[in-house]
């Protein structure tokens, strides 16, 4: 989970939306995600308990956000991608820990 | 009451709760009262509205975003106003201060004057007069004993603007009286800040170093005229006292009916419960009903063969909601139904409890109204929820900082409790 770098809110009351989600992500020579972990928590894992990979059919755009940096850095990198099946998500490794994480649009 | 002389008074007794929305919530929710709170604007709720004083002490205020507010109050509980439950509070706060006096004449939620005219015989002076307001806040005002410490409170003395001064000049849960002939005196130490004038004049004022009433008043009437119009006469003669304008009572509208003959006569139950939803929308949209909600409904029916039948239902709280009004008549209908088939229905409304005209409920459009009752009905099933699930399940989204370039950090949840 990315480390929260606003003030401590009272989580009772007040409730982020769109936390990212952590997932896995399949990357290619390039670096470029080829595939994620569904974004669902109950189908992320196969009965095998082997991640369950969705592949990446397109990335539509990519950009990377460095701030805060006064304070806790955040350093990552956005993709916005479709996943096979056409769900339209946003995935960015956080470039300070090397972690994926998922969000909504 | 009479409804063809007009009520008015001279001396009046100015009831001030200030925040009164917050009052409310904190008399419903007594956990409230020592934390820093604050009510999230009815218009725009990425602002505040009504901020309480653990809150402005923290250096949140009104008008402030909610993620300004939580920078600099971490702790801050925010809370969904409730227009309609403010509303229907500062009216039964309305309809028993009524029964002190027939002349009153409220100026918006949490400030109303009370035309004290003749009381002296019923409640002797002006202390005991305001003693007698007291109680009635205590029971009605949405700030009773119970939920701590006082926030209302009073002025007496000859005039609107001279009891209303009255009032802010007075500590919490206190009156200040100001006795006839002392006015001047009174006045002359009061900040300019309190004449109901716009900021531009009251910058002016400050500028010209007119800091009290007094200043004001040493000028000669035709000098403030001169420099500010109509607005500075109005001022000076504010600032000496020389206008007292009386308390001004409305009148209760003469009852409304709307009725209506059937073609075949009709024994549906479906048949006349629609019929009276129709009578009801035709009464609420009767131009003497506007700023007041029905407290006292009669469905009167002609029966085949000249009988008659009549049920009065008093509304516990008063409304000017088609649904709420038809409730209370559709269950009269089912326990003690006509004894034949119905000719002629009529809606009656007979009784009207005073409403404030800056609410939803008391708007002269039906869109807004419709916006009243849809959110009544969602509050209604968001207590439904709560008392199945013993939690409450439902949120709000709230903007917190739509320009984020970070997804997470644009919009946030809150607990969505009616």
């Amino acid at each position: 989970m990315v480390t929260s770098a606003r003030t401590p809110l009272r989580i009772d009351r007040l409730r982020a939306l769109n936390v990212p989600q952590p997932v896995h992500v399949l990357v290619d020579d390039h670096g470029l995600p080829t595939a994620v972990t569904s974004e669902t928590p109950d189908h992320s894992t196969t009965t095998s308990g082997e991640p369950n990979y969705r592949a990446i059919e397109e990335i539509i755009e990519i950009w990377r956000i460095d701030d805060e940096w006064w304070r806790h850095s955040l350093t990552r990198r956005y993709l916005d991608i479709v996943l096979a099946g056409g769900s339209h998500v946003i995935v960015f490794e956080d470039l300070n820990s090397g972690q994926w994480f998922l969000q909504m649009p | 009451m009479t409804t063809s002389a007009v009520l008015r008074s001279d001396f009046a007794l100015c009831l001030w709760i200030p925040l009164f929305p917050l009052r409310c919530e904190e008399r419903r929710h007594p956990e409230l009262i020592h934390r820093p709170t604050a009510l999230l604007s009815p218009h725009e709720t990425r602002r505040l509205w009504q901020v309480s004083s653990p809150a402005r002490r923290m250096g949140v205020r009104s008008g402030m975003t909610v993620s300004q507010a939580i920078g600099l109050c971490p702790s801050l509980s925010l809370r969904e106003p409730d227009p309609v439950h403010y509303d229907e509070t500062f009216s039964h706060l309305l309809l028993a201060l009524e029964d002190m006096s027939p002349v009153i004449e409220p100026v918006e939620l949490g400030r109303v004057f009370v035309g004290v005219d003749g009381l002296n015989g019923l409640y002797g002076g002006p202390l005991e007069q305001a003693g007698a307001v007291t109680q009635v806040v205590r029971q009605h005002g949405g700030c009773d004993r119970s939920a701590g410490p006082p926030s209302y409170r009073l002025g007496w003395a000859r005039g609107k603007f001279l009891s209303w001064v009255a009032a802010t000049r007075a500590k919490r849960g206190t009156v200040v009286v100001v006795p006839n002939g002392e006015h001047q005196a009174f006045l002359a130490h009061q900040p300019v800040a309190v004449l109901p004038i716009t900021s531009d004049t009251h910058r002016r004022l400050r500028q010209l170093g007119l800091a009290t009433l007094g200043d004001v008043a040493r000028l000669p009437e035709l000098a403030m005229v001169s420099q500010f119009g109509a607005e500075g006469g109005r001022a000076w003669r504010l600032a000496t006292g020389k206008v007292a304008d009386p308390v001004i009572g409305h009148q209760r509208p003469e009852p409304i009916v709307a009725g209506l003959d059937f073609p075949v006569p009709a024994a549906d139950r479906a048949v006349l419960a629609h019929a009276i939803d129709t009578l009801i929308e035709r009464g609420l949209r009767h131009p003497r009903r506007t700023g007041w909600r029905v407290h006292v409904v009669r469905l009167r029916a002609v029966l085949e063969h000249g009988v008659s039948w009549l049920t009065e239902v008093v509304l516990k709280d008063p409304s000017a909601h088609r649904d709420r009004i038809a409730a209370p008549l559709n269950t009269r209908l089912e326990s003690s139904p006509p004894t034949g088939a119905v000719e002629h229905l009529a809606v009656e409304f007979t009784s009207f409890a005073r409403g404030t005209d800056e609410l939803q409920l008391f708007a002269r459009d039906a869109s807004s109204s419709a916006r009243a009752g849809r959110r009544q009905a969602l509050h209604d099933a968001a207590r439904e929820i709560e008392t199945r699930f013993k939690r409450p399940l439902l949120s709000h989204v709230v903007e917190v900082q739509p320009w984020s370039r970070l997804p997470e950090r644009r919009y946030a949840l809150i607990d969505f409790e009616p």
